[in-house]
Protein backbone atom coordinates (compact mmCIF):
# COMPACT_ATOMS: atom_id res chain seq x y z
CA UNK A 1 0.00 0.00 0.00
CA UNK A 2 2.99 2.22 -0.51
CA UNK A 3 2.69 4.49 -3.53
CA UNK A 4 6.01 4.54 -5.41
CA UNK A 5 7.62 7.52 -7.09
CA UNK A 6 6.14 8.59 -10.39
CA UNK A 7 2.53 7.64 -9.71
CA UNK A 8 1.26 10.96 -8.47
CA UNK A 9 1.49 14.44 -9.86
CA UNK A 10 3.84 16.88 -8.13
CA UNK A 11 0.94 18.90 -6.75
CA UNK A 12 -0.48 15.82 -5.00
CA UNK A 13 2.96 14.98 -3.59
CA UNK A 14 3.45 18.51 -2.28
CA UNK A 15 -0.03 18.52 -0.75
CA UNK A 16 0.84 15.20 0.90
CA UNK A 17 4.01 16.66 2.41
CA UNK A 18 2.13 19.75 3.60
CA UNK A 19 -0.57 17.67 5.30
CA UNK A 20 2.03 15.37 6.82
CA UNK A 21 3.89 18.37 8.15
CA UNK A 22 0.72 19.70 9.77
CA UNK A 23 -0.31 16.38 11.29
CA UNK A 24 3.22 15.69 12.56
CA UNK A 25 3.33 19.09 14.23
CA UNK A 26 -0.04 18.49 15.84
CA UNK A 27 1.04 15.04 17.05
CA UNK A 28 4.31 16.39 18.47
CA UNK A 29 2.34 19.03 20.36
CA UNK A 30 0.15 16.30 21.84
CA UNK A 31 3.25 14.26 22.69
CA UNK A 32 4.77 17.29 24.36
CA UNK A 33 1.81 17.33 26.76
CA UNK A 34 2.44 13.69 27.63
CA UNK A 35 3.69 13.35 31.19
CA UNK A 36 5.60 10.18 30.55
CA UNK A 37 7.49 10.74 27.34
CA UNK A 38 10.49 8.78 28.51
CA UNK A 39 8.41 5.64 29.00
CA UNK A 40 6.58 5.97 25.72
CA UNK A 41 9.43 6.67 23.32
CA UNK A 42 10.99 3.20 23.78
CA UNK A 43 7.59 1.65 23.10
CA UNK A 44 7.16 3.79 19.98
CA UNK A 45 10.66 2.95 18.85
CA UNK A 46 10.17 -0.79 19.20
CA UNK A 47 6.90 -0.68 17.31
CA UNK A 48 8.58 1.37 14.59
CA UNK A 49 11.06 -1.48 14.25
CA UNK A 50 8.17 -3.95 13.90
CA UNK A 51 6.46 -1.71 11.34
CA UNK A 52 9.71 -1.34 9.42
CA UNK A 53 10.32 -5.08 9.03
CA UNK A 54 6.67 -6.11 8.68
CA UNK A 55 6.60 -4.65 5.18
CA UNK A 56 9.30 -7.09 4.08
CA UNK A 57 7.03 -10.05 4.74
CA UNK A 58 5.05 -10.75 1.60
CA UNK A 59 1.80 -12.68 1.55
CA UNK A 60 0.80 -13.62 -1.99
CA UNK A 61 -2.88 -12.92 -2.57
CA UNK A 62 -3.51 -12.93 -6.32
CA UNK A 63 -3.37 -10.81 -8.37
CA UNK A 64 -0.90 -8.95 -6.20
CA UNK A 65 0.94 -9.75 -3.06
CA UNK A 66 0.35 -7.90 0.15
CA UNK A 67 2.60 -7.11 3.04
CA UNK A 68 1.60 -6.46 6.60
CA UNK A 69 1.24 -2.87 7.74
CA UNK A 70 0.00 -2.90 11.37
CA UNK A 71 -0.92 0.78 11.37
CA UNK A 72 -4.08 0.10 13.40
CA UNK A 73 -2.06 -1.82 15.97
CA UNK A 74 0.41 1.04 16.21
CA UNK A 75 -2.40 3.56 16.65
CA UNK A 76 -4.07 1.51 19.38
CA UNK A 77 -0.83 1.04 21.31
CA UNK A 78 0.93 4.34 20.69
CA UNK A 79 -1.72 7.02 20.29
CA UNK A 80 -0.21 10.20 18.91
CA UNK A 81 3.23 8.63 18.81
CA UNK A 82 1.97 6.41 15.98
CA UNK A 83 2.05 9.09 13.31
CA UNK A 84 5.71 10.13 13.70
CA UNK A 85 6.61 6.46 14.18
CA UNK A 86 4.96 5.52 10.88
CA UNK A 87 6.57 8.50 9.16
CA UNK A 88 10.02 7.38 10.33
CA UNK A 89 9.33 3.76 9.39
CA UNK A 90 8.18 4.80 5.91
CA UNK A 91 11.28 6.94 5.44
CA UNK A 92 13.55 3.99 6.16
CA UNK A 93 11.51 1.66 3.95
CA UNK A 94 11.71 4.12 1.08
CA UNK A 95 15.43 4.77 1.44
CA UNK A 96 16.59 1.22 2.13
CA UNK A 97 14.21 -0.93 0.14
CA UNK A 98 12.63 1.48 -2.37
CA UNK A 99 9.37 0.54 -0.76
CA UNK A 100 7.32 3.62 -1.47
CA UNK A 101 9.23 6.65 -2.62
CA UNK A 102 10.72 9.87 -1.35
CA UNK A 103 8.39 12.06 -3.40
CA UNK A 104 5.36 10.18 -2.13
CA UNK A 105 6.54 9.93 1.48
CA UNK A 106 4.09 12.62 2.60
CA UNK A 107 1.16 11.01 0.81
CA UNK A 108 2.04 7.57 2.17
CA UNK A 109 2.33 8.95 5.70
CA UNK A 110 -1.17 10.41 5.40
CA UNK A 111 -2.54 7.15 3.95
CA UNK A 112 -1.08 4.99 6.72
CA UNK A 113 -0.71 7.45 9.59
CA UNK A 114 -4.07 9.17 9.90
CA UNK A 115 -6.00 5.85 10.14
CA UNK A 116 -3.63 4.97 13.00
CA UNK A 117 -4.78 8.07 14.90
CA UNK A 118 -8.39 7.11 14.13
CA UNK A 119 -7.67 3.62 15.49
CA UNK A 120 -6.33 5.21 18.67
CA UNK A 121 -9.56 7.14 19.22
CA UNK A 122 -11.58 4.02 18.51
CA UNK A 123 -9.53 1.94 20.91
CA UNK A 124 -9.88 4.56 23.64
CA UNK A 125 -13.63 3.93 23.62
CA UNK A 126 -12.98 0.84 25.73
CA UNK A 127 -12.84 3.13 28.75
CA UNK A 128 -16.52 4.00 28.24
CA UNK A 129 -17.80 0.88 29.92
CA UNK A 130 -16.63 -0.46 33.23
CA UNK A 131 -18.17 -3.90 32.89
CA UNK A 132 -17.65 -6.48 30.18
CA UNK A 133 -14.32 -4.91 29.52
CA UNK A 134 -12.49 -7.94 28.08
CA UNK A 135 -15.15 -8.48 25.45
CA UNK A 136 -15.30 -4.81 24.54
CA UNK A 137 -11.52 -4.66 24.34
CA UNK A 138 -11.49 -7.62 21.95
CA UNK A 139 -14.09 -6.03 19.69
CA UNK A 140 -12.37 -2.66 19.72
CA UNK A 141 -8.92 -4.06 19.11
CA UNK A 142 -10.18 -6.01 16.11
CA UNK A 143 -12.04 -2.96 14.85
CA UNK A 144 -9.02 -0.70 15.21
CA UNK A 145 -6.65 -3.18 13.57
CA UNK A 146 -8.93 -4.04 10.66
CA UNK A 147 -10.62 -0.65 10.36
CA UNK A 148 -7.38 1.32 10.11
CA UNK A 149 -6.19 -0.95 7.32
CA UNK A 150 -9.47 -0.67 5.43
CA UNK A 151 -9.41 3.10 5.82
CA UNK A 152 -5.86 3.15 4.44
CA UNK A 153 -6.83 0.89 1.56
CA UNK A 154 -9.77 3.14 0.71
CA UNK A 155 -7.61 6.26 0.73
CA UNK A 156 -5.00 4.43 -1.34
CA UNK A 157 -7.56 3.31 -3.92
CA UNK A 158 -9.21 6.72 -4.18
CA UNK A 159 -5.85 8.43 -4.68
CA UNK A 160 -4.80 5.94 -7.34
CA UNK A 161 -8.10 5.93 -9.21
CA UNK A 162 -8.16 9.71 -9.37
CA UNK A 163 -4.52 9.85 -10.46
CA UNK A 164 -4.29 7.23 -13.18
CA UNK A 165 -1.92 8.45 -15.84
CA UNK A 166 -3.86 9.24 -19.02
CA UNK A 167 -1.44 7.08 -20.99
CA UNK A 168 -2.78 4.01 -19.24
CA UNK A 169 -5.83 2.00 -20.06
CA UNK A 170 -7.90 3.66 -17.37
CA UNK A 171 -10.61 1.03 -17.14
CA UNK A 172 -8.19 -1.88 -16.88
CA UNK A 173 -6.19 -0.11 -14.21
CA UNK A 174 -9.33 0.84 -12.30
CA UNK A 175 -10.49 -2.78 -12.35
CA UNK A 176 -7.08 -3.94 -11.12
CA UNK A 177 -7.26 -1.45 -8.25
CA UNK A 178 -10.74 -2.58 -7.24
CA UNK A 179 -9.68 -6.23 -7.38
CA UNK A 180 -6.72 -5.45 -5.14
CA UNK A 181 -9.17 -4.01 -2.60
CA UNK A 182 -10.42 -7.58 -2.12
CA UNK A 183 -6.89 -8.60 -1.12
CA UNK A 184 -6.80 -5.74 1.37
CA UNK A 185 -10.07 -7.01 2.84
CA UNK A 186 -8.36 -10.31 3.64
CA UNK A 187 -5.36 -8.43 4.98
CA UNK A 188 -7.66 -6.37 7.22
CA UNK A 189 -8.98 -9.56 8.82
CA UNK A 190 -5.42 -10.87 9.30
CA UNK A 191 -4.28 -7.64 10.92
CA UNK A 192 -7.43 -7.38 13.03
CA UNK A 193 -6.89 -10.89 14.41
CA UNK A 194 -3.23 -10.15 15.07
CA UNK A 195 -4.15 -6.95 16.90
CA UNK A 196 -6.62 -8.87 19.10
CA UNK A 197 -3.99 -11.49 19.88
CA UNK A 198 -1.26 -9.00 20.74
CA UNK A 199 -3.49 -6.76 22.82
CA UNK A 200 -4.99 -9.62 24.82
CA UNK A 201 -1.46 -10.93 25.37
CA UNK A 202 -0.26 -7.53 26.58
CA UNK A 203 -3.30 -7.18 28.79
CA UNK A 204 -2.35 -10.34 30.62
CA UNK A 205 1.41 -9.82 30.69
CA UNK A 206 2.03 -6.10 30.80
CA UNK A 207 -1.27 -4.18 31.01
CA UNK A 208 0.47 -0.87 31.75
CA UNK A 209 1.63 -0.78 28.14
CA UNK A 210 -1.95 -0.30 27.02
CA UNK A 211 -2.58 2.79 29.09
CA UNK A 212 -1.18 5.35 26.77
CA UNK B 1 7.21 -1.90 -4.45
CA UNK B 2 8.09 -3.83 -7.40
CA UNK B 3 11.28 -4.46 -9.03
CA UNK B 4 11.64 -5.03 -12.66
CA UNK B 5 14.27 -7.10 -14.23
CA UNK B 6 15.02 -6.07 -17.70
CA UNK B 7 16.68 -8.46 -19.97
CA UNK B 8 17.98 -7.02 -23.16
CA UNK B 9 18.38 -9.80 -25.56
CA UNK B 10 18.88 -10.29 -29.21
CA UNK B 11 16.07 -12.08 -30.91
CA UNK B 12 16.07 -13.23 -34.45
CA UNK B 13 12.89 -11.97 -35.88
CA UNK B 14 10.59 -12.16 -38.78
CA UNK B 15 10.62 -13.99 -41.92
CA UNK B 16 8.89 -11.46 -44.04
CA UNK B 17 7.26 -12.78 -47.18
CA UNK B 18 7.52 -9.81 -49.39
CA UNK B 19 5.61 -10.88 -52.42
CA UNK B 20 3.75 -14.00 -53.30
CA UNK B 21 3.88 -14.79 -56.99
CA UNK B 22 1.95 -17.47 -58.80
CA UNK B 23 4.10 -20.42 -57.93
CA UNK B 24 7.26 -19.06 -56.53
CA UNK B 25 7.85 -17.85 -53.03
CA UNK B 26 10.39 -15.43 -51.85
CA UNK B 27 11.45 -15.27 -48.29
CA UNK B 28 13.41 -12.37 -47.00
CA UNK B 29 14.66 -12.06 -43.56
CA UNK B 30 16.48 -9.59 -41.47
CA UNK B 31 17.82 -9.63 -38.00
CA UNK B 32 16.61 -7.05 -35.57
CA UNK B 33 17.11 -6.71 -31.92
CA UNK B 34 14.17 -6.74 -29.64
CA UNK B 35 13.93 -5.81 -26.03
CA UNK B 36 12.42 -8.29 -23.69
CA UNK B 37 11.39 -7.09 -20.28
CA UNK B 38 10.29 -9.12 -17.35
CA UNK B 39 8.35 -7.48 -14.58
CA UNK B 40 8.39 -9.04 -11.15
CA UNK B 41 7.26 -8.11 -7.70
CA UNK B 42 9.72 -7.72 -4.88
CA UNK B 43 9.25 -11.30 -3.80
CA UNK B 44 9.89 -12.65 -7.28
CA UNK B 45 6.32 -13.34 -8.38
CA UNK B 46 5.81 -12.17 -11.96
CA UNK B 47 3.50 -9.26 -12.66
CA UNK B 48 0.96 -10.96 -14.91
CA UNK B 49 -1.24 -8.84 -17.19
CA UNK B 50 0.34 -5.61 -16.02
CA UNK B 51 0.07 -2.59 -18.28
CA UNK B 52 3.18 -1.58 -20.16
CA UNK B 53 3.65 1.84 -21.72
CA UNK B 54 6.74 2.60 -23.75
CA UNK B 55 8.05 6.05 -24.64
CA UNK B 56 10.53 6.61 -27.44
CA UNK B 57 13.39 9.07 -26.96
CA UNK B 58 12.02 11.33 -29.70
CA UNK B 59 8.76 11.96 -27.87
CA UNK B 60 8.67 11.41 -24.15
CA UNK B 61 5.11 12.53 -23.59
CA UNK B 62 3.11 10.39 -26.02
CA UNK B 63 3.28 6.63 -25.63
CA UNK B 64 5.08 4.89 -28.48
CA UNK B 65 3.56 1.55 -27.67
CA UNK B 66 1.09 0.19 -25.13
CA UNK B 67 0.54 -3.40 -24.15
CA UNK B 68 0.24 -5.86 -21.33
CA UNK B 69 2.63 -8.41 -19.95
CA UNK B 70 1.91 -12.12 -20.29
CA UNK B 71 1.28 -14.55 -17.46
CA UNK B 72 4.95 -14.70 -16.56
CA UNK B 73 5.41 -10.93 -16.63
CA UNK B 74 7.19 -10.85 -20.00
CA UNK B 75 6.80 -8.23 -22.66
CA UNK B 76 8.80 -7.92 -25.87
CA UNK B 77 9.03 -5.02 -28.24
CA UNK B 78 11.24 -4.01 -31.16
CA UNK B 79 12.45 -0.44 -30.81
CA UNK B 80 12.96 1.36 -34.10
CA UNK B 81 16.54 2.46 -34.44
CA UNK B 82 15.97 5.63 -36.41
CA UNK B 83 18.43 8.36 -35.69
CA UNK B 84 15.98 10.30 -33.55
CA UNK B 85 15.20 7.25 -31.47
CA UNK B 86 18.74 6.52 -30.35
CA UNK B 87 18.90 7.02 -26.64
CA UNK B 88 17.01 5.94 -23.59
CA UNK B 89 13.65 4.32 -24.04
CA UNK B 90 11.40 4.69 -21.04
CA UNK B 91 9.36 1.69 -20.06
CA UNK B 92 6.60 2.04 -17.52
CA UNK B 93 4.87 -0.97 -15.94
CA UNK B 94 1.82 -0.55 -13.76
CA UNK B 95 -0.58 -2.80 -11.93
CA UNK B 96 -3.03 -1.66 -9.29
CA UNK B 97 -0.79 0.91 -7.75
CA UNK B 98 2.36 -1.13 -8.11
CA UNK B 99 4.88 -0.58 -10.81
CA UNK B 100 7.99 1.12 -11.88
CA UNK B 101 9.59 3.08 -14.64
CA UNK B 102 13.00 2.43 -16.13
CA UNK B 103 15.20 3.59 -18.97
CA UNK B 104 16.71 1.21 -21.48
CA UNK B 105 19.56 2.56 -23.60
CA UNK B 106 19.18 1.72 -27.29
CA UNK B 107 22.10 2.33 -29.63
CA UNK B 108 22.42 2.16 -33.38
CA UNK B 109 24.70 -0.83 -33.16
CA UNK B 110 22.29 -2.98 -31.28
CA UNK B 111 24.18 -6.10 -32.08
CA UNK B 112 25.67 -6.45 -28.69
CA UNK B 113 23.59 -9.35 -27.62
CA UNK B 114 24.86 -9.31 -24.13
CA UNK B 115 22.18 -9.89 -21.61
CA UNK B 116 22.02 -6.80 -19.54
CA UNK B 117 20.24 -7.05 -16.32
CA UNK B 118 19.05 -3.67 -15.33
CA UNK B 119 17.39 -3.19 -12.10
CA UNK B 120 15.02 -0.33 -12.44
CA UNK B 121 16.03 1.39 -9.26
CA UNK B 122 19.44 -0.03 -8.55
CA UNK B 123 18.12 -1.92 -5.58
CA UNK B 124 18.96 -5.38 -6.72
CA UNK B 125 19.97 -6.58 -3.30
CA UNK B 126 20.33 -10.20 -2.41
CA UNK B 127 18.20 -11.50 0.40
CA UNK B 128 21.26 -11.65 2.64
CA UNK B 129 21.92 -7.97 2.00
CA UNK B 130 18.30 -7.18 2.69
CA UNK B 131 18.39 -9.16 5.91
CA UNK B 132 21.48 -7.30 7.12
CA UNK B 133 19.95 -3.95 6.18
CA UNK B 134 16.73 -4.83 7.97
CA UNK B 135 18.67 -6.02 11.00
CA UNK B 136 20.71 -2.80 11.04
CA UNK B 137 17.54 -0.72 10.84
CA UNK B 138 15.85 -2.70 13.56
CA UNK B 139 18.88 -2.43 15.78
CA UNK B 140 18.79 1.32 15.30
CA UNK B 141 15.22 1.43 16.61
CA UNK B 142 16.02 -0.93 19.49
CA UNK B 143 19.03 1.19 20.33
CA UNK B 144 16.79 4.25 20.43
CA UNK B 145 14.43 2.38 22.72
CA UNK B 146 17.28 1.36 25.03
CA UNK B 147 18.64 4.90 25.05
CA UNK B 148 15.34 6.38 26.16
CA UNK B 149 14.59 3.62 28.63
CA UNK B 150 17.85 3.95 30.54
CA UNK B 151 17.19 4.43 34.18
CA UNK B 152 17.45 7.80 35.85
CA UNK B 153 20.27 6.63 38.14
CA UNK B 154 22.50 5.64 35.25
CA UNK B 155 21.89 9.06 33.73
CA UNK B 156 23.51 10.65 36.77
CA UNK B 157 26.70 8.64 36.40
Amino acid sequence: MHIPDGFLSPSVCITGYALTGGVTWQCLRQIDRDRDIQANIPKASLLTAAFFVASLINIPIPPTSIHLIFNGLMGALLGYYAFPAILIGLFFQAVMFQHGGMSTLGVNAIILGTPAIAAYYLFQQRHLLRDKKPFLTTILSFASGAGALLLSATMFAILLVTNISPDMDINAERTAIFISLGGYGIQAVIEGVFTVMLISFLERVKPELLNS
Amino acid sequence: MNKLYFILSLLVLTTVPKQVLAHGANIEYRETSAINIQAKYDDGTPMANAQVVIYAPSDRTTPWLKGTTDQSGNFTFVPDTNAENIGNWDVKVRQSGHGDITSIPVSKEAENAAITQLSSDGSDYTSAQKAVMAAAGVWGFIGTALFFSRSKSSKLD
